[in-house]
């Protein structure tokens, strides 16, 4: 079997500039945050984010200048504000935005793994998505004459996705919510897995859930404890509410941003990183 | 009368909306819907429970609102978990199940229809908002109605059609023709709940109207803070405050944080009760939100 564990370094590795990139998660919840600093580390250019709903990640890609064009429903930090380098970036014309919505994200990644050209939405009609996703078209059912929606399919490059647990074959399993990070992976061409422990199978079969993210699917595995910090990881730990209010008070200016990126991002590895956020301290405080 | 706060009306009055058995739809950072709910749980509707979209989960039992323990609650206390397709396009549009979801938008016009995406033309907004979600998919289609609510009711948000910069949200269209004529199966918006009035829909024109004004608040106020002439239903009259019952509940155990109020305040004081509510969770022992 071919060893699929590795550094972050190399996993990242994986992708190349100009690749779609599928975050997983939920605006802070159980984002990739490790593997995003890796990719700023790496300077990788032109890269399409593409989330279900983004937050803390998608906006540092924007903001380290990684990212140029964007595929949310929704992206922002929930009651602590709206996505500071994400909303500069789009008011100022530096990122193409493609506007979707939860079901033009859940089909797309569908239409993939069925592998057909669109799937039929019952949704959107009259909205002004229409007016600004030329791709998604207006068309009457051939069978009952109904107004619906094409939805086109969504071809990810590489996954890049946080969990609890892995084993080294590659079985990915998430505790809490799952959001559309199966699918995800399914249908990425890539993906790369972080996960706070590796597990044996035996362990992965007991585990409620099991494994979500299925083996062939995943091309890297990478240990990284606390590798979401500062976003949530359920069973483990909730989001970092004070470390993400100095982000986002941070990066209400490009310098400001820079400034965060030099000293949390611009680090030899995660145990830097975690020292830097406060070490053990501000650890025990997000601790479920 | 108890005396009471705009969260905590506006709180009683969204909890008022909810049905025995309703599926309760709590979205992401929306702590006054999911306080609202909670309140319905304990008080009229026993048997309505949770959809949380932080856990795409459903949730039987009642908890205490929580800022940074929600897991806790809505991921290892749930009896149902699905992933966020599963949810979007076939469990939650289910013909068996009445949902009820609370949509605060940035900007509606007279018909309904909502605005969470920009803030000025979209190829070059001045502000960008996060975005409209699962609001353009499901808009249009809710067999019960969609609830809306605005914590700050002015002439910024309470916009005429033309002034709304993007329609994510569907409410009547244009309001000419039903909705199945345009292809749409939901019912349309149903009430906007403001912390100046109750609003809902004249059945035949489609157009917003006053349904009940906020005791202490005048028409005229109302009228002056909207940017489209408001219709007044028939039978307008004064909206009937919270209850000791149902205030007591909400300060005591439903919501003793004050999280609700995040929605509502701004500046300073939005702020420091965001780090005091942070402080406090932060130096709790047991971390599991109680259960109601």
């Amino acid at each position: 079997m071919k060893d699929k564990i590795m550094s972050l370094e190399e996993a990242v590795g994986l992708i190349k500039d100009g690749d779609l990139i599928g975050i997983g998660g939920l605006s802070f919840w159980r984002k990739a945050a490790a593997t995003t600093r890796e990719i700023i580390h790496q300077k990788k250019k032109d890269l399409g984010v593409l989330s279900f709903v983004g937050g803390f990640c998608e906006d540092q890609l924007i903001g380290a200048g990684c990212a140029n064009r964007v595929r949310t429903s929704f992206i922002g930090m929930e009651l602590f504000g709206l996505a500071p380098n994400h909303r500069r970036a789009v008011e100022s014309g530096q990122i193409k935005v493609y506007e979707e919505t939860e079901a033009t994200i859940a089909l797309g990644l569908k239409a993939i793994y069925l592998k057909v050209p669109f799937l039929p939405l019952r949704g959107i009609l009259e909205t002004d998505i229409l007016k600004v996703r030329k791709d998604l078209k207006e068309f009457n059912d051939p069978l009952t004459g109904d107004k619906l929606v094409a939805c086109p399919p969504i071809q990810v490059d590489v996954a890049i996705i946080h969990v609890p647990y892995a084993d080294e074959k590659g079985n990915g399993n998430i505790q809490g919510p799952v959001w559309l990070d199966d699918d995800l992976s399914k249908t990425a061409k890539k993906t790369i897995l972080t996960c706070e422990k590796i597990v044996e199978t035996e362990d992965i079969i007991h585990l409620q859930g099991k494994g979500q993210i299925p083996m062939q699917s995943v091309d890297a595995i990478v240990k990284v404890p606390y590798g979401a910090h500062p976003t949530s990881c359920y069973p483990f730990y909730t989001f970092d509410a004070n470390a993400i209010m100095k982000y986002i008070e941070s990066c209400q200016t490009p310098e400001g941003y820079k400034q965060y990126e030099e000293e949390f991002i611009n680090l030899p590895g995660q145990g830097e990183y975690l020292e830097k956020i406060g070490g053990i301290k501000e650890i025990l405080k997000i601790l479920l | 009368m108890a005396k009471y706060t705009t969260d905590e009306l506006m709180t009683v009055l969204m909890a008022r909306e909810v049905k025995n058995g309703d599926v309760m739809i709590v979205g992401v950072g929306t702590p006054i819907v999911w306080a609202a709910f909670t309140l319905a749980k304990v008080t009229h509707a026993p048997d309505a429970f949770f959809h949380f979209l932080m856990g795409n989960t459903f949730v039987w039992e009642a908890r205490q609102v929580s800022l940074l323990w929600l897991e806790l609650g809505a991921a290892s206390r749930c009896h149902r978990l699905h992933n966020t397709g599963e949810c979007t396009l076939e469990l939650l549009p289910h013909k068996r199940l009445t949902t009820i979801e609370f949509f605060r938008p940035a900007q509606v016009d007279q018909f309904g229809n909502t605005n969470n995406t920009v803030i000025g033309d979209w190829n070059r907004p001045k502000v960008r908002l996060p975005g409209g979600a699962g609001i353009p998919d499901f808009s249009g289609f809710y067999a019960t109605g969609q609830f809306l609510y605005v914590t700050r009711h002015d002439n910024r948000t309470f916009v005429p059609t033309e002034k709304l910069f993007f329609r994510s949200g569907v409410g009547f269209v244009d309001g000419k023709k039903p909705l199945i004529e345009y292809g749409l199966i939901g019912v349309g918006p149903k009430c906007i709940i403001t912390d100046l009035a109750y609003l809902d829909f004249d059945p035949k024109q489609r157009r917003m109207r006053i349904k009940t004004v906020h005791p202490g608040v005048k028409v005229e106020d109302i009228q002056k803070n909207t940017g489209f002439e408001l219709l007044k239903a028939p039978d307008l009259k004064e909206t009937a405050p919270p209850t000791e019952k149902e205030l007591q509940l909400l300060r005591e155990k439903v919501d003793p944080l004050g999280i609700r109020k995040l929605e509502v305040l701004a500046g300073k004081e939005r702020q420091e009760l965001l780090e005091e509510v942070i402080r406090k969770e932060y130096s709790l022992i047991n971390r599991i939100p109680p259960r109601l």
